[in-house]
């Protein structure tokens, strides 16, 4: 029978090999596509079980897992009677559950952990910390860090992070400047997070960008973890040649109202890139410093549009009064639209009697298209 | 000597219309290995991505969102309200009446709290004249703005307006009739704020049909795959185009097109670049050839990237005469396109839109309903003729079609390793059961289109917008007969990633 069938396929293979090639490349196609339609199929059916049964362990295990986490940290009874977390034992019994050695039950866990984690601090978030570490679970995480695989670190920095577990400097470093984007951020977040006495040191060696998103991200972690150390960030502003570390600084002066930062971001005004002198205005503006109005108003006629527009935005903020001559001229005699726009509304939120009489003066003496700038921005109901 | 001629033709047009074929061929395959690259890659960094950073974060980018609406009173007010459920710090909502007839400016402004107010805006792209400008009394709704305008007779007019007066740095494109996910701002803005080295003008995300999905106030409760043939055939369609064919392009930064439907872009370029083009048959195609030659003849360097998520649902026609409509006037936009930025062919000032993007648009989304026209005309020559080996014609049409099952079955998988937006079984055999009938039924008919579209722009042949009937989405807890709707003409051009049938 075997031989049979060697004969068929030799005899198919003389008749196929006297075929035009292209027929012959078009039949291997045709097979060549059969395959791999059914395993594409069959690749679709896998993924959907797997989904399937992924969904039913998930819907199995989570029961057990917050049971564990409410018996043993929301439910412990030492919570509030003073004693250390560091002495608090847990019930070995239940941590011992066979259920928790299996790497997907482990992996969900350390998920449950840092879930809870995020929604609370204080003993309860410690003694979250101490379960993950009394199961071993950071063994896990650093594990993950050992992976060839980008965002298994990723994730084990994210893990670690979030559990407060430290990363020695050596390990940690090097990835603030990975050329992984990514990494490099999940690793500078952690930097921020982890390290106790110089949070930013990494500041002075990144050479790669701090992406927008990476910036949203460290921003959200520098103005919301408890006991970080800020520093003056004028020191980057002055002397880091990472421009968006500059930028970024700039963003974090203006949240934690560094004044003393002023002279250092006054300097940026004379920086070649318009972007970066407007990025400076802005902070300038939000700190309301009203020392580098002078120097805004002398540099404004030099300036591309953007910088023109934020020279007038700060004005509105710092709001001194002082420049209104300036102002009204810009308002009156610009032809350019965001330019007069922005101008009124300096005026206006300087909102003093002065400004008032002002804002009445132009209604009457400016044209109509001026007028209805000033209805637009005086409007409550509009917020832009 | 003519029998000589007749054989050099037929021995030229056989050849040509082979390197075509296998040229078109090798280009889904390659296609289908880009964009598996490229959601693996999207799916590695989703894995540990944390959206909720960006929800109260005070650095995220406003964006403007632009929906015009024509005629839309019967559900406008869960579209607005839709529109205004966005996880997003930063943003406005622009509503543009454009010129209804019916009473959906009225109607908006009684739900909503409206009021006209003095509104200055700077016309930096023309429209028709807009009638009033309207914001609410209510603090809840103040992110709405709703523009009045005269009706523009293209949803590009409309758009124009509301870039006229969107106050931030990004606007979304939208129709108001479209259903959009809570996360699709976040998910847009990422890949704008994480490229390194280019200014990404612009980001989109997959659509899928709404027919069948259950919505319960402009929010979609349960998906489920279309059951009326017509819009399943489409929605196997978008996602061959979207999650195969635009997230390969996307990796190589080569994407031909930002869907109408659901577009995020740089709004300093695009006014820069001239806005819409309402003259347009396929105004989202034009915007992006037209953002591209801006960026390259002012040489910043850019991209334009995809994501295989699936943000929005749009309702897909599901009579052939709506259908017949659509295609028609999106094969008119093409070759009006195609005509408008011939400059731009083969040219190398043009980067990979020059050499790349316009070459693959004009040799296998234009001329590929023509070729295969013509091939059936030749086919049916030969078999008058009796010059046809069957046995080997037979073996050519068995490859292509087994190839053009492949390629859209890979598409499905790639979906599925994305997203399991399906809930059942049945709803994913019964979007992976068309790819064996798409090519017998479903192509004939885009082919058939097209040649109609391009004979029409060739005659210049007025067209008429119609009324783009649509059927209404299936509400929670509601098995009655849908509610009929209307929605403006719009130019929805996804390109249409045509099965390698030729």
């Amino acid at each position: 029978m075997w031989r049979d069938l060697v004969d068929l396929l030799f005899q198919a293979y003389e008749q196929f090999s006297l075929l035009p090639l292209f027929i012959e490349i078009a039949l291997a196609f045709i097979i060549i596509a059969i395959v791999a339609t059914i395993i594409a199929y069959g690749a679709i059916m896998y993924k959907r079980y797997r989904a399937y049964v992924h969904e039913k362990r998930v819907a199995f295990i989570s029961p057990i897992i917050e049971d564990l986490i409410t018996e043993q940290v929301l439910l412990n009874e030492n919570l509030g009677r003073d004693t250390l977390i560091e002495e608090i034992e847990f019930d070995k019994e239940a941590l011992s559950n066979k259920v928790y050695k299996k790497a997907f039950v482990r992996q969900i866990l350390i998920e449950t952990l840092i879930q809870y984690r995020k929604n609370f601090r204080g003993e309860v978030g410690d003694l979250l910390r101490k379960l993950y570490i009394d199961m071993d679970l950071q063994k896990d995480s650093f594990a993950k860090m050992k992976s060839v695989r980008w965002e298994r670190k990723i994730k084990a920095v994210v893990e670690l992070t979030q559990m407060d577990i430290t990363i020695s400097d050596v390990t940690i470093l090097p990835l603030t400047n990975s050329t992984n984007p990514s990494l490099r951020a999940a690793a500078r977040n952690a930097y921020i997070q982890l390290s106790k006495n110089e949070p930013f040191k990494f500041f002075d060696i990144a050479t790669e960008p701090l992406l927008p998103w990476d910036q949203l991200e460290m921003f959200k972690i520098i103005t919301t973890t408890k006991d970080i150390a800020i520093p003056n960030f004028s020191r980057w502003v002055s002397y880091s040649t990472n421009k968006s570390v500059v930028s970024f600084c700039l963003k974090l002066i203006a949240h934690y109202d560094q004044q003393s930062a002023i002279p250092a971001v006054m300097e940026l005004l004379n920086n070649k890139d318009h972007y970066f002198r407007a990025d400076a205005i802005s902070c300038l503006g939000k700190l309301s410093a009203e020392v580098a109005e002078e120097k805004m108003v002398k540099i404004y006629n030099h300036q591309p549009i953007n910088c023109q527009i934020e020279i007038l935005r700060a004005m509105g903020s710092i709001a001194s009064g002082r420049y209104f001559e300036f102002l009204k001229t810009e308002f009156l005699y610009s032809s350019n639209f965001d330019i007069r726009m922005n101008a009124a509304r300096a005026i206006i939120r300087h909102n003093t009697q002065h400004s008032r009489l002002l804002v009445e003066e132009l209604m009457e003496m400016t044209h109509e298209e001026n007028q209805l700038i000033i209805k637009h921005c005086l409007n409550p109901l509009i917020k832009y | 000597m003519g029998a000589t001629f007749v054989e050099y033709a037929s021995w030229f047009f056989e050849t040509t219309v082979f390197i075509y074929g296998v040229a078109l061929l090798l280009i889904y395959a390659v296609l289908a290995v880009l964009s598996f690259i490229n959601i693996r890659l999207f799916l590695r960094k989703e894995s540990y991505t944390d959206y909720n950073l960006i929800v109260g974060s005070p650095l995220a980018p406003g964006i403007s969102v632009i929906a015009p609406a024509f005629n839309e009173g019967l559900t406008i007010i869960s579209n607005v309200r839709s529109l205004l459920t966005f996880d997003y710090p930063n943003y406005e909502v622009i509503i543009i009446n454009d010129g209804s007839t019916d009473d959906t400016l009225e109607k908006v402004v009684n739900e909503f709290s409206l009021v006209k107010v003095d509104f200055a805006y700077d016309v930096k792209i023309s429209s028709k004249p807009i009638r009033g400008i309207y914001k609410s009394t209510d603090e809840a709704y103040a992110k709405l703005l709703v523009v009045d305008k005269e009706n523009g007779k293209a949803k590009a007019d409309a758009t124009n307006a509301g870039l006229n007066v969107a106050a931030y740095p990004y606007f979304l494109c939208t129709d108001v009739d479209c259903i959009l996910h809570a996360q699709t701002l976040q998910m847009l803005i990422k890949p704008i704020m994480e490229e390194e080295n280019t200014r990404v003008i612009a980001t989109g995300a997959t659509l899928r049909m709404a027919n069948s999905c259950e919505v319960d106030e402009g929010v979609l409760v349960n998906i489920k795959a279309p059951r009326p043939l017509l819009a399943r055939f489409q929605e196997l369609e978008y996602i061959r185009s979207f999650v195969l064919g635009k997230m390969g392009w996307s990796y190589i930064n080569a994407v031909p097109n930002v869907s109408g439907g659901l577009g995020l872009f740089d709004k300093e370029i695009a006014i820069k670049a001239g806005g819409y083009d309402p003259a347009s048959f396929g105004e989202d195609m034009e915007l992006r050839m037209r953002v591209s030659r801006y960026v390259y003849d002012n040489k910043i360097k850019s991209s334009v990237r995809y994501i295989p998520n699936t943000l929005c649902w749009t309702e897909g026609p599901t009579t052939v005469k709506i259908f017949m409509r659509q295609r028609t006037r999106w094969a008119r936009g093409l070759l009006q396109l195609m005509l408008a930025h011939k400059k731009m062919f083969f040219n190398p000032a043009y980067g990979r839109v020059g050499m790349i993007v316009y070459p693959y648009n004009f040799f296998f989304e234009l001329l590929a309903p023509v070729v295969e026209f013509l091939g059936i005309i030749y086919y049916i020559f030969l078999i008058y003729f009796g010059m046809v080996n069957w046995p080997y014609a037979i073996i050519l049409l068995v490859f292509v079609y087994t190839y053009s099952v492949m390629i859209s079955t890979l598409s499905v998988l790639w979906d599925q390793l994305t997203f399991q937006y399906y809930k059942t079984w049945g709803d994913v055999a019964r979007v992976a059961m068309m790819v064996f009938i798409e090519m017998l039924l479903y192509h004939p008919l885009i082919v058939a289109f097209s040649i109609r579209g391009y004979y029409f722009q060739l005659t210049n042949r007025s067209h008429s917008w119609g009324n783009m009937q649509r059927a209404g989405f299936k509400k929670k807890d509601d098995n009655k007969t849908p509610t009929p709707t209307s929605s403006t003409p719009t130019a929805d051009a996804t390109n249409a990633a045509t099965t390698a049938a030729t």
